[in-house]
């Protein structure tokens, strides 16, 4: 019977509704965990987009984002926020007034464009799902445990453990 | 200004290596993925990089063991087919 309560499932923490934090993950990703205190997670969410974009730029160049041309897939990549929107920027205003001879090398064909392109894209709709987690947040852990702060806890348990065998064999 | 044409600008010119080797880009996409699902979903953030280098392998060998279904089906089976 023990093992039928320890079954029992727990109930779910309640969610928060942060709009503000929304927000915020959509103008720099990661920005609305740590807004709302889980500061560790957004530092990963934005090593995990930044990277991903990153990627996207290196592999396709800058003319990896571009409204006027990939306008369909633009609308995934402005899910990156003010980011996406910048790197647009630079390849409307910078890259397509080089000369035709830097412009036919920065310009990605084929392939390398299509990957570069699928990257952003998939850090725009990733970041997606991060400004809906951020929106209706369920409180959880943010601090990794360190060894030590584990160390303490089993000591901790330990002493709790002898405290209490010690009591039992007073009484 | 036409130094600038022959010298490689990394984020400016792209890598025309990937043009052939283009499938070797699944790993860093799975990898990114990874990353940004599992800062969300993970209780205990001590775990996470583990549990991204899980997720990032079976994403990578998902997509290799749907690949050689693809080469199966249509090397092997669509052959088979009556032609009419």
């Amino acid at each position: 019977m023990a093992h039928a309560s320890q079954s029992t499932p727990k109930s779910a923490p309640a969610r928060e509704f942060n709009p503000q934090a929304a927000v915020f993950a959509w103008l720099w990703p990661g920005l609305g965990h740590i807004s709302i205190g889980q500061r560790h997670r957004g530092y990963a969410i934005m090593f995990g987009v930044l990277f991903l974009v990153a990627v996207g730029v290196l592999v396709g160049g800058i003319d990896a984002v571009d409204r006027r041309e990939d306008r369909l897939w633009f609308y995934a990549q402005s899910l990156c926020g003010p980011l996406a929107f910048g790197l647009d920027f630079l390849n409307q205003n910078v890259v397509k007034n080089l000369p035709d001879e830097q412009l036919n090398h920065a310009t990605g064909l084929a392939r390398i464009n299509e990957m570069g392109t699928l990257f952003v894209a998939l850090a725009g709709l990733m970041n997606l799902v991060v400004i809906l987690d951020a929106l209706h947040f369920s409180p959880r852990p943010d601090k990794p445990l360190t060894p030590e702060h584990a160390r303490r806890k089993y000591d901790r348990r330990e002493t709790d453990q002898r405290s209490s065998s010690q009591r039992e064999s007073e009484a | 200004m036409s130094w600038l044409a022959a010298t490689y600008i990394p984020f400016l010119y792209p890598i025309n290596f990937f043009q052939t080797y283009w499938y070797l880009l699944l790993i860093p996409l799975a990898f990114g993925i990874s990353v940004i699902y599992k800062a969300m979903r993970v209780h205990d953030l001590r775990t996470l990089w583990w549990q991204v280098g899980v997720m990032t392998a079976q994403i990578v060998l998902a997509m290799i063991g749907l690949a050689i279904c693809l080469v199966i089906l249509v090397q092997g089976v669509v052959p088979l087919l009556p032609v009419r």
